[in-house]
């Protein structure tokens, strides 16, 4: 497979048990912090983090049902250009109390 | 108006010319009851239409095509021509009335034709107002209003008396034509607004006209010899317009004051407002120059302040930005400190939220959801985590009060580079209460504004981070313990109350789910958990 390493797709016919099974190797690692997507050839690696957006889908019609889960937060980025912070703690002897 | 139009200008003579004509043809069918005036009198309208496409037309291309910012005086013309013509129509309708009637007997011709004559006079001020370099003359056909309006009601109040004697439908018809004049004197009034807007480059009704006039003449200027130029700087929130007042001989557009005009019981505490402030902490707020009211408006002049407001800065940079935040800070401390009360004040930030929702599920219906379910796992409504955070704020220990601005946006703080001030605006909602109240009402109102730019976003993070260190720094030294936690109610309130302001639905949206996000946090965690609260910092993320 040609794909770049900042993106993965799978598709595979599961039965209901393997698709749990699926669900949870997925939730532990969104647990763990670290999702490690790969097909053999490449490789991706996913850092969750703790704020998530998650949408659901779900649609039904005569034919099929079918339900999205879409996970997405920040990148953590520690190499941000504009990071410094704003605020400069006025240099003051704290009260005392 | 300043700067006469040739070709508008004379689209409008034309109009005037043949609605001249109209008026005069309905007066002679009234003197001489005679059937042909009213034919003749409505063969113009056909001409008087021509006429007001015609303006339209130029006036359109002349925005197009002038270099210059005369929109205001060219709106001036539109606006008048807009009035002539619905006066033209009110005259077509008396017109159609007495032809095919014989109301005229009764119509004690004596008045009506004087009212009418007025209306007249009225129309012949027109050219000479527009020419002319004060605004005497455009006065003078406004006031032509109130002479008409009188002459009418006391008219109509004779027909009344003599309907309730005895029903005549002579009389009836006599009662409409009289309406119908009124109306045309209101129509006349527009028409003097509309010169004098023109003149002053801003639309301007009469009143706001003669109040700014009163109070201008309290500084020894002059409006109607136009020593002075006004130009609209916005409106507010709560319907009111702010005007930039500068002088007109000055070199430079330097503004003199500001003219707010709006409802009398929003000025009125504005004004409350800013003399408190004057009281409590000095030089934080503008003078007031001068109050006026009448009825249930109210007209505030006050001094025009020198700097720009946070949304503003934001854009400029960096270091300006982070000077203007600490000099805030700086401010901010300085004035807590010195209107600080020994009299704790909870806040009510769940119950404010409340009473927002109707007026938020108003602009974002998808908003109002009943609760979610996914298999087991079941999510609140917003009412009843709105609810359980109230429990919350309950419990927890409120701050000592201070006197704060009330309405802490973005946009009502101003920062001089040069002298390094801080100064605040709009300060109708100033009072003692927590501190929390302002810096929660701050940050979101940072996070709300309508800057999509990865930089300026990345801004905008760290101001609201900033915001919020000083304040838990300042919690910190007033033992103040539960900082973090009012804080974030405070902000889950402003964040779900603020979509009502955001169209965007993805943002709208974002702060929505923020808010969720914080009063869903809170909910879970337990008293002994309070102490060690601490604020997810990823939320002032996009």
């Amino acid at each position: 497979m040609a794909k770049k390493t900042d993106y993965f797709e799978h598709e595979s016919l599961q039965d209901r048990d393997a698709v749990v099974d699926y669900l949870q190797a997925l939730a532990k690692a969104i647990q763990k912090g670290e999702i490690l997507l790969s097909d053999g050839d490449e490789k991706l690696l996913l850092q969750p983090n703790d704020l998530t957006l998650m949408s659901l889908k779900a649609s039904t019609t005569k034919k099929s049902q079918s339900l999205r889960i879409k996970l997405t937060w920040n990148q953590k980025n520690d190499d941000e250009p504009d990071k410094e912070p704003l605020f400069i703690k006025a240099k003051k002897p704290k009260k005392s109390s | 108006m300043n700067k006469l139009f040739p070709e508008i200008y004379e689209s409008l003579r034309f109009l005037l010319i043949d609605l001249q004509k109209q008026l005069l043809a309905l007066i002679e069918g009234i003197r001489d009851a005679d059937p042909d005036s009213f034919k003749k009198s409505l063969s113009r309208t056909a001409y008087i239409e021509n006429a007001h496409l015609s303006l339209l037309n130029r006036a359109y291309r002349t925005i197009q095509n002038s270099s210059g910012d005369y929109r205001a005086e060219i709106q001036g013309y539109e606006h008048v021509s807009y009035s002539l013509i619905s006066l033209s129509r009110q005259l077509e309708t008396v017109s159609y009335q007495l032809q095919r009637n014989d109301p005229l007997k009764n119509l004690q011709k004596r008045r009506v034709l004087a009212a009418l004559q007025d209306l007249y006079n009225g129309l012949e001020l027109i050219e000479p107002a527009i020419e002319s370099d004060d605004l005497t003359l455009s006065i003078d056909i406004c006031q032509l209003q109130a002479r008409i309006e009188k002459a009418c009601s006391q008219q109509l109040k004779r027909y009344q008396q003599k309907l309730q004697e005895k029903y005549e439908d002579d009389l009836i018809q006599s009662s409409f034509v009289v309406k119908d004049i009124q109306y045309m004197a209101k129509t006349l009034l527009k028409v003097g607004e509309g010169v004098i807007s023109g003149k002053l480059g801003q639309f301007i009704e009469i009143d706001s006209y003669q109040k700014l006039e009163a109070t201008l003449s309290e500084m020894d200027f002059d409006l109607a010899e136009q020593q002075i130029h006004i130009h609209p700087m916005g409106e507010t929130k709560s319907g009111c317009t702010i005007s930039g007042v500068a002088s007109a001989s000055e070199a430079q557009d330097e503004v003199l004051a500001i003219f707010k005009e709006g409802q009398k019981k929003k000025l009125l505490e504005e004004k409350i407002g800013i003399e408190t402030w004057h009281e409590k902490f000095p030089g934080i707020a503008p003078e007031v120059y001068s109050y006026q009211k009448q009825g249930d408006k109210a007209a505030l002049l006050f001094e025009y302040l020198t700097g720009q407001t946070f949304d503003k800065l934001l854009l400029d940079n960096r270091k300006v930005l982070q000077d203007g935040l600490n000099c805030l800070f700086s401010t901010l401390t300085e004035i807590w400190q010195a209107t600080e009360q020994e009299k704790r004040m909870p806040t009510s930030f769940m119950s404010q939220l409340q009473k927002r929702l109707s007026s938020i599920y108003a602009v974002h219906p998808e908003f109002n959801l009943k609760g979610l379910q996914i298999g087991d796992a079941k999510q609140p409504s917003l009412e009843k985590l709105i609810k359980q955070a109230a429990k919350l704020e309950e419990k927890l220990q409120p701050a000592k009060a201070v006197y704060i601005h009330g309405d802490f946006n973005v946009d009502n703080i101003l920062f001089d580079v040069i002298k390094c001030e801080i100064n605040f605006i709009d300060l109708h909602r100033s009072e003692y209460q927590d501190y929390s109240q302002d810096l929660s009402v701050l940050m979101v109102s940072f996070y709300r504004l309508k800057q999509y730019d990865p930089k300026i976003r990345q801004r905008i993070r760290l101001s609201m981070q900033a915001i919020y260190d000083f304040g838990a720094d300042y919690a910190e030294q007033n033992n103040d313990n539960d900082y973090a936690l009012r804080m974030a109610l405070g902000l889950a309130r402003s964040f779900i109350s603020s979509t009502r302001f955001v169209l965007d639905k993805e943002h709208a949206r974002s702060m929505l789910y923020k808010g969720r996000f914080l009063l869903e946090h809170l909910s879970q965690i337990d008293k002994q958990e309070y102490k060690n609260y601490q604020l997810p910092k990823e939320l002032f993320r996009d």
